[in-house]
């Protein structure tokens, strides 16, 4: 393999062919695909900065008919584990996360049959005439594809609705790996196949919305089809320009259906790099430091990343499947300066907002995200007698008299 | 910024730097320092990453009489009175006891549980520490009541180290390896200079584990401090072959990058198989698949100086008779 003549291509802005790519990823030595990641990051990113946003992750329901064999969040219709946030819930965790200088929800969940598509826009509507600055970066396609289904409304149209109730942006989960042998096999073919994923991500950008976009990697995936994910993202990105970031991460097996083992530490650096290498139209890479861990998510910004994603305040899903890891926003500072940055607070426009808020006013310290509810609250929001269930299990509940709110 | 050629090469060379030459390499850009120090191991040790099954024990603190119970993970596992597992390449008892009595019956009590096992305890300095007699002879009793090894000299917390070094060498009982007790930084070069001293002097210093011992829960070092410590000691440290990593303690994500950083030893790998979760998830397949993964070929240790159960003993040359 001859490394010079890539290293002359990539330092060009010369574009990979999947060939190539997977050559690169698969030989290219470890510390030789850092630097040229690197390089390109310092490229599109001349100014020594590492951004990162401070939100809040919340998940507004997890109960789930996808039943996507490598999540361990969902539960079934009808299980006692099962919930719904109430209104309530929702802007008592937005006014949080405004206290710590958070703009905006990362707001996603469960396809829950029993939510309709009337319940997302009551709520966003409730959210943006409370906190009308306050950012709404919500349901992934899959929950749009799910909405579609589930209100016989067809895609551009129920977008253009939870528009019009105050959707911001769309998040980019529920990629996993855009090749439908995989989604298949992961038993979410069903939930989005590739096309759709991406007809979704293409009516947003139509629709003037800004979008993230995903991969989780580490199922039973091959290499080739890592790589055809990022050529399907790359050229959908050349057609509408609308993606801002791209954020990898692996599989966190624990307590899945699928169980298994996860992809290494150097498996994700190598497959950052590559990413950066591959997505050459995307400006910006988040290191996925809830997967990885501080100390990789860290290193991640020598492998092509230029931002530290969210500071995510509260967090369910990987959360499930074993992963624990947390970073407050002093943390992620100074994480950033110790690897020789400035940081700098963004919206999901990457626009930058200003410096460290923590220096600007005092906060409390965190050292454990927060979930979405308190062990064994299985408390039902009173709002929801106001809409239809479609489950036999959701019928039944709303029809009894609602129970006391738990203290 | 860019390494230094000319420092590059000398390391290469496997020349000692000097501390000038460190304190620059230190502020050498991240993945080219990595490189560099990753060519260096290679050229050193080839491409192979040891590891050693670590069963450890602690002494009854409580009671100071050398009794010994499980350490918490086998305690917590529900295997209390059971034997040492039979993967164990190494039994390491860590709490020193309140006396040397104490300690030498641990140790008999660690040694008669598995006579075979490679045996080692207690970190230097807690043995400075405790001034039960003239260091060589309590180290003297130590090694005749069973032990192979002192388990680690932390040179930040050993005021004459040498002088420690010393004594264990004249009572024929190696530490196990030079380690860091806090965290100092990504490349502290007068610890450093130190070590290289260290090693010039005993040749037996074979394994430096360059990564603190301690972490701040609030303020943990970051993961360029760690690789970086780790790259710079193996450029500084020439005469030394093994720069360690504990995994156990720095977790396989950031344990396995350090492979790509200069290390080529891995410390604390369970001797538990818990097949639980399938063959695919016990500690040991974790691990050598993580060093595969990272480009290089796993081997199992279970001597204090040899890369495998029966095989050559490399260091065994370097080691106090």
């Amino acid at each position: 393999m001859d490394l010079r003549s890539f290293e002359d291509r990539i330092k060009n802005g010369g574009r990979l062919s999947a060939n190539e790519a997977l050559t690169l990823y698969r030989h290219a030595p470890t510390h030789w695909l850092g630097r040229m990641a690197d390089g390109v990051r310092r490229r599109k990113h001349p100014e020594p900065v590492v951004t990162y946003i401070i939100d809040r992750n919340v998940n507004y329901t997890n109960v789930c008919v996808a039943r996507c064999n490598f999540c361990a969040f969902y539960r079934e219709v009808g299980h006692a584990e099962g919930y719904v946030l109430g209104f309530e819930e929702i802007f008592r965790k937005i006014e949080e996360t405004q206290a710590l200088g958070g703009v905006q929800l990362l707001l996603q969940g469960g396809h829950n049959p029993d939510l309709p598509i009337a319940w997302y826009e009551d709520l966003f509507r409730s959210v943006k005439q409370r906190y009308p600055d306050f950012k709404l970066h919500a349901l992934s396609p899959p929950e749009v594809l799910h909405l579609s289904r589930t209100s016989r409304l067809p895609v551009p149209q129920v977008i253009d609705r939870l528009m019009a109730a105050g959707l911001d942006s769309i998040p980019g989960g529920g990629a996993e790996i855009l090749v439908d042998r995989v989604r298949q096999l992961l038993n979410c073919y069903g939930k989005a196949t590739s096309d759709e994923w991406l007809e979704v991500m293409r009516h947003a950008h139509r629709a003037g919305l800004r979008t993230t976009a995903t991969m989780m990697y580490g199922t039973v995936e091959t290499d080739e089809e890592r790589l055809e994910h990022l050529l399907r993202l790359r050229a959908l990105q050349d057609e509408t320009g609308g993606f801002t970031a791209f954020i990898t991460w692996s599989y966190q097996p624990e307590h899945t259906e699928r169980g298994g083992a996860e992809a290494t530490g150097i498996e994700y650096l190598r497959t950052l790099a590559i990413a950066r290498l591959v997505l050459d139209n995307f400006d910006n890479l988040q290191a996925s430091w809830v997967t990885q861990g501080g100390k990789v998510g860290q290193l991640s910004l020598a492998f092509g990343a230029n931002d530290m994603g969210s500071v995510m305040i509260e967090e369910n899903v990987v959360r499930a499947a074993g992963a624990v890891y947390c970073m407050d926003e002093v943390e992620i500072v100074r994480n950033v300066e110790d690897a020789g940055f400035q940081p700098k607070r963004r919206n999901m426009h990457y626009d930058i907002l200003g410096d460290p808020f923590f220096r600007e006013r005092s906060v409390p310290r965190t050292l454990e995200l927060a979930t979405a509810r308190d062990a064994g609250d299985t408390s039902v929001p009173a709002e929801l007698v106001n809409y239809p269930a479609r489950s036999a299990a959701g019928k039944r509940q709303r029809s009894q008299p609602p129970a006391s709110p738990v203290a | 910024m860019d390494i230094n050629l000319a420092i590059a090469e000398r390391a290469r060379a496997g020349e000692s730097l000097t501390a000038a030459e460190l304190d620059e390499l230190a502020s050498a850009d991240l993945l080219s320092l990595g490189m560099l120090a990753d060519e260096v191991r290679r050229s050193r040790v080839g491409d192979t990453v040891t590891y050693v099954r670590v069963f450890e024990w602690s002494a009854s603190a409580r009671t100071g009489s050398g009794e010994l119970r499980r350490d918490s993970a086998e305690a917590a596992s529900g295997r209390e009175g059971e034997p040492v597992p039979s993967k164990a390449g190494e039994i390491r008892i860590a709490v020193v006891p309140e006396s040397l009595a104490g300690a030498v019956a641990a140790i008999g009590n660690a040694r008669a549980a598995a006579p075979k096992v490679l045996l080692t305890a207690f970190s230097l300095a807690d043995i400075v520490d405790r001034a039960w007699a003239p260091l060589v002879d309590v180290l003297r009793q130590l090694k005749s009541a069973g032990l192979d090894a002192i388990a680690e000299a932390p040179i930040d917390r050993v005021a004459d180290l040498a002088g420690a070094l010393q004594a264990c060498q004249d009572a024929g009982l190696a530490a196990r390896c030079l380690s860091l007790q806090k965290p100092v930084g990504g490349a502290r070069i007068d610890l450093l200079v130190l070590l290289q001293t260290l090693a010039a002097r005993f040749a037996w210093v074979q394994t430096v584990a360059p990564l603190p011992r301690e972490q701040s829960v609030a303020v943990p070092t970051t993961g360029y401090d760690d690789v970086r410590a780790v790259a710079m000691a193996r450029l500084a440290l020439p005469a030394v072959r093994n720069i360690q990593v504990d995994w156990a303690q720095y977790g396989p994500k950031l344990a396995q990058v350090a492979l790509t950083f200069g290390a080529n030893d891995v410390d604390r790998v369970s001797p538990i198989d818990d097949e639980t979760l399938g063959r695919r998830r016990t500690a040991v397949e974790d691990v050598k698949r993580n060093i595969a993964a990272a480009g290089f070929t796993p081997v199992e240790r279970d001597l204090p100086f040899d890369s495998q159960r029966g095989g050559a003993s490399p260091l065994a040359q370097g080691r106090p008779q």
